[in-house]
């Protein structure tokens, strides 16, 4: 059975069939190492009161029910998170995308455009934040300074809860300039071919935007609008050095709402439930996008696969 | 080469940290929340206990605003630092060492009587002294003397008032150039706001930590708050802290602000930025005694570090005259220093003196309470509503008290 | 007209954008009177430049330097070959478990960091790995998802007909990977390399977490001394941060042409 032409044709399927997962190696071993221990630890933690020091106790479900009945800011911060989602999902893809079709074209001097457009996301985050504190200071801003240049007495914008989580939105999208670069290779990819036989058959460039672009586009849109909700729900550095989550929590997203159990309370373990319950929730808006995907997002490269499965 | 010349130019920061790691047998980790200049003097006192003791390295680790952040993860997985500059003792103090035996027997080598019991106190849990402390500061009222004289403003006296200050602030109002005789800060670090309390007779939390109805929002709280509101909403102080990054600190080193409460740490950079500079004592309310709250800078030692003794040896030596004395920017914890340095007499240190003499009575509310973390969320949202409102003050501390019902178990 | 127009909202958007580090700069120049000024001071009465010098100075900046540059460098190699490896095994095969296994590599993007902290940290102990540069490295060598979704979305649309042809030719999946995806990648790859770059560069709680000795300190962990529990150095904070732009900034002017050379486009005929 052993030394046959048989088992070497085997090993070699073996191999191939084993291909694949040596390709994806490196990730399994990381999320085997560095992945999957804290993971699990964190689950742990979360049936447990946990403080820092001291003696942990296991306390069941009471963290989760804790949350989800009895903390007010569970909920509330929850909502500011879905707001500030609303807001910056869609905005930052379409500006994204704004700024990659203007600098897709033949312009003059489109690489320092396209550095310049980069800088804000080359700034490190504390500078970032000192950057918007002095822009949108009610007293001494250059933003009221301006407007009262104009006539316009400006509002407090990091004060006023009606405010605040706009600024917070304005001042997350100054950093799109990462989505711009994805969407920018995106399209750095489309084939110039597809636009020249459309131009010859005279098809306006709206039209090319929609049935071209877009549909060859789709893979990195739905990167981004995957990564982008990701982002939001991740939201904590900008709020937390800008606002600290106010006025009156109208800033306090749900990633603060963590940070806060964990660094003010030191309650590690109901930290760990509202970790998990963010983590679940993100989770399922992903995989909704996920699934929804096969209707709208288009691969080049699989399509043929599958012609050839058919064929 | 020409890489350790410019090695030798730099602070003497790079020299600790890379030289004499050699022959180092024993290393004591250090971590410290200090930055900048501050950091600099820890590094001297540590190099000077270097050289004191031959064979010991001190590692010193900086963590400047990141500080408690590192301190959760190092205890948080087991391995933290043999010695560090604490101040949240009800979180920790399960793993730190208790100093009291140890200062005892050492009181009279450490000339322990030099160091007021006071400042001692404020590591307490429980009656046990989980720190020493090696500066201090309380809180006080800078004032440029250029702006008072500038609008024959009549400076500061040594008794002086809220309603004095309200008064004096209210004449330096320039709104057409951002000019405003004082600050509000709309969303406070509670543990600097209590002294606001103590002064007008009242507390957060009761003795023993078992209520806050009654405290947080007695007639006393009421009347302090409304009193920030209502210099506010007059235009005798500008509001910081919501809406506006502009720190106190600055607008006062910009020539915008007449008077500033602060402590020690912004005395240095006041110098710095060239205001020609005068201090107050906190005012008072009426003839109600002042009382200011203490920020000791106390260092303590992790319970299971494998170098209790050196690690002591280092702690008392950061209490040692010779090393309090190279803290200039906070304030000699020894009395005898104090008065060597002729601060008890000099006009920019004496008032932060006098009122340490006053400020013996009450703790601050973290160490009585071990969900105050929480507790304190609610009393931060009041202030910072009533600061929206401009008012309202009694409502707002009353659903602070309300919300903090379930927390105090 | 178009023309016109493009240009006419390129540079208003480039005002908006460059603002920021317009403003850092001449913070960092300018004396401390005028910091805080106001009616603002938009340039000063007279730059200070030496402030660049002096907050380079403070601190070992040197050796924060170094450290940065050696993670850097290193973790970028290890995450352009492990991303694009794992990336093509996800876009070019059809195997058991695959989109279950992709669904657990995007969930791994949406853990917060907070819960993760101190088991890593305890984790990084036992290997002995703590005060050491090995934690800000060595996970980079194990793929990041956001850029193997990144790259996965890239390869899927790249024709599958030039893996066929290569196939035809003899080539094996290693090859092809090697000799015709990675180059085709470029684009992609520059784009991961930049976004790592930054990530690394800009870190500032892994180093924070990781590391105790000053020695060992980063760049942005240097920058962050500047901001104290009290006060803040603000003419400091915005000449290292102005001092650490450069480097990205440089890198990226020249790297940002890879991205626009559409490597597909221009390769792939029909």
């Amino acid at each position: 059975m052993g030394t046959d032409p048989d088992s070497a044709v085997q090993r070699n399927r073996f191999f191939e069939k084993l291909t694949p997962y040596l390709f994806i190696s490196p990730w399994i071993l990381g999320f085997l190492f560095f992945t999957l221990g804290p993971l699990i630890f964190s689950l742990v933690m979360s049936f447990y009161d946990w403080p820092v020091v001291g003696e942990r106790t296991f306390v069941g479900v009471d963290n989760y029910r804790v949350m989800l009945t009895e903390d007010p800011l569970f909920w509330d911060s929850l909502w500011v998170t879905i707001k500030f989602g609303l807001f910056f999902v869609p905005f930052n893809i379409i500006l994204g995308l704004l700024l990659a079709v203007l600098l897709n074209q033949k312009v003059l001097g489109s690489g320092i455009f396209r550095t310049i457009f980069y800088l804000p996301s080359v700034i490190s985050g504390v500078a970032l934040v000192t950057i918007w504190a002095w822009i949108y200071s009610h007293e001494y801003g250059i933003l009221n300074f301006l407007l009262g240049l104009a006539g316009i007495e400006g509002p407090n914008w990091l004060g006023d809860p009606s405010w605040s989580l706009l600024a917070i939105v304005v001042a997350s999208l100054w950093g799109l300039g990462g989505t711009m670069l994805i969407l920018l290779t995106g399209l750095q990819s489309i084939p110039k071919e597809l636009y020249e036989a459309a131009k010859i058959s005279g098809v306006p460039a709206w039209a090319r935007l929609v049935f071209i672009t877009i549909p060859m586009l789709s893979p990195m849109l739905l990167f981004t609008f995957i990564t982008s909700i990701i982002a939001a729900f991740q939201q904590l550095t900008i709020a937390l050095l800008l606002t600290g989550g106010g006025p009156l929590e109208s800033t306090y997203f749900f990633a603060m709402y963590i940070y806060d159990n964990a660094f003010q309370y030191f309650e590690m373990g109901f930290a760990a439930a509202n970790s998990w319950v963010m983590f679940l929730i993100i989770l399922a808006l992903s995989m909704l996008v996920m699934k929804s995907s096969s209707a709208w997002v288009y691969y080049e490269g699989e399509m043929k696969n599958k012609e050839q499965a058919d064929g | 080469m020409k890489q350790l010349k410019k090695l030798a130019l730099a602070s003497a920061v790079a020299a600790l940290s890379l030289g004499g790691t050699a022959m180092a047998e024993e290393v004591i980790r250090f971590a410290t929340w200090d930055s900048d200049e501050s950091l600099a003097i820890q590094q001297e006192i540590a190099k000077r206990f270097e050289a004191a003791n031959p064979g010991v390295k001190v590692q010193v680790e900086p963590y400047a605003d990141g500080y408690d952040k590192k301190l959760i993860a190092a205890f948080g997985a087991g391995s933290p630092p043999d010695v560090m500059y604490m101040w949240n003792y009800p979180k920790y103090y399960k793993s730190l060492m208790p100093l009291d035996e140890l200062m005892a027997r050492d009181a009279e080598a450490m000339n322990l009587s030099d160091i007021p019991a006071g400042l001692i106190n404020t590591t307490r849990i429980d009656g046990d002294a989980y720190g020493m402390p090696a500066g201090f500061t309380t809180h006080v009222v800078f004032y440029n003397k250029d702006m008072f004289a500038a609008a024959g403003v009549e400076e500061p006296s040594e008794n002086w008032t809220w309603a004095e200050l309200r008064e004096k602030a209210a004449r330096f109002r320039d709104k057409e150039n951002k000019v405003y005789g004082y600050a509000v800060e709309a969303k406070p670090d509670p543990f600097d706001y209590e002294q606001f309390f103590w002064s007008n007779g009242t507390r957060f939390i009761a003795e023993d930590g078992s209520a806050v109805d009654g405290y947080m929002n007695s007639d006393e709280a009421v009347e302090v708050l409304s009193m920030f509101a209502d210099m506010a909403k007059n235009e005798e102080a500008v509001v910081i802290g919501i809406g506006d990054n502009s720190s106190g600190s600055a607008l006062f080193k910009g020539s915008k602000l007449a008077m500033y409460q602060s402590a020690m740490w912004s005395k240095s950079g006041i110098e710095e930025a060239g205001i020609n500079y005068g201090v107050a004592t906190l005012p008072s309310f009426g003839d109600k005694p002042i009382h200011s709250s203490i920020g000791a800078s106390a260092m303590s030692i992790a319970k299971d570090t494998k170098n209790a003794e050196l690690a002591w040896k280092f702690v008392k030596f950061f209490s040692s005259p010779e090393a309090v004395k190279l803290r200039t920017n906070d304030l000699p914890i020894r009395t005898s220093v104090a008065k060597e340095l002729n601060m008890t007499t000099d006009p920019t240190f004496k008032p932060f003196f006098d009122i340490l003499k006053v400020s013996d009575r009450e703790s601050n509310a973290f160490l009585k309470h071990e969900n105050w973390g929480k507790i304190q969320t609610n009393l931060e949202r009041a202030i910072e509503a009533t600061m929206i409102e401009k008012g309202n003050a009694k409502k707002h501390l009353d659903e602070a008290v309300k919300r903090s019902k379930r927390h105090l178990n | 007209m178009v023309r016109t127009l493009t240009y006419g909202a390129l540079i208003f958007l480039s005002a908006l954008f460059i603002m920021p580090f317009y403003w850092t700069l001449i913070t960092a120049i300018k004396s401390v009177p005028e910091l805080y000024q106001y009616p603002p001071v938009f340039w000063p009465s007279e730059a200070q430049w030496e402030n660049f010098i002096i907050a380079w100075f403070k601190q070992p900046f040197d050796v924060y330097l170094k450290n940065s540059v050696i993670v850097v460098v290193l973790s970028t190699f290890g995450q352009l070959l492990s991303s694009s490896l794992v990336a093509f095994g996800f876009a070019r095969f059809q195997f058991k478990g695959r989109d279950a296994i992709f669904i657990l590599l995007l969930s791994t993007m949406m853990i917060p960091w907070d819960v993760k902290m101190i088991p890593l940290y305890m984790e990084f102990n036992m290997l002995g790995w703590i005060n050491t540069l090995k934690p800000l490295i060595v996970p980079a060598y194990f793929a990041d998802a956001f850029f193997v979704f990144l790259l996965r979305q890239y390869i899927m649309n790249v024709p599958i007909e030039i893996d066929e042809a290569a196939r035809m030719d003899g080539a094996n999946s290693w090859q092809i990977y090697w000799r015709i995806h990675l180059p085709l990648m470029m684009p992609a790859l520059v784009l991961v390399g930049t976004f790592h770059f930054m990530n690394a560069w800009n870190d500032y709680l892994g180093p924070l977490i990781y590391l105790n000795d000053q020695s060992k300190y980063t760049l942005t962990l240097g920058l962050s001394m500047f901001k104290g529990l009290h006060e803040t150095d603000i003419t400091s904070i915005a000449a290292i941060t102005v001092i650490l732009c450069i480097p990205p900034l440089i890198l990226f002017f020249f790297a940002q042409r890879y991205i626009m050379d559409g490597a597909i486009g221009s390769s792939v005929k029909g």
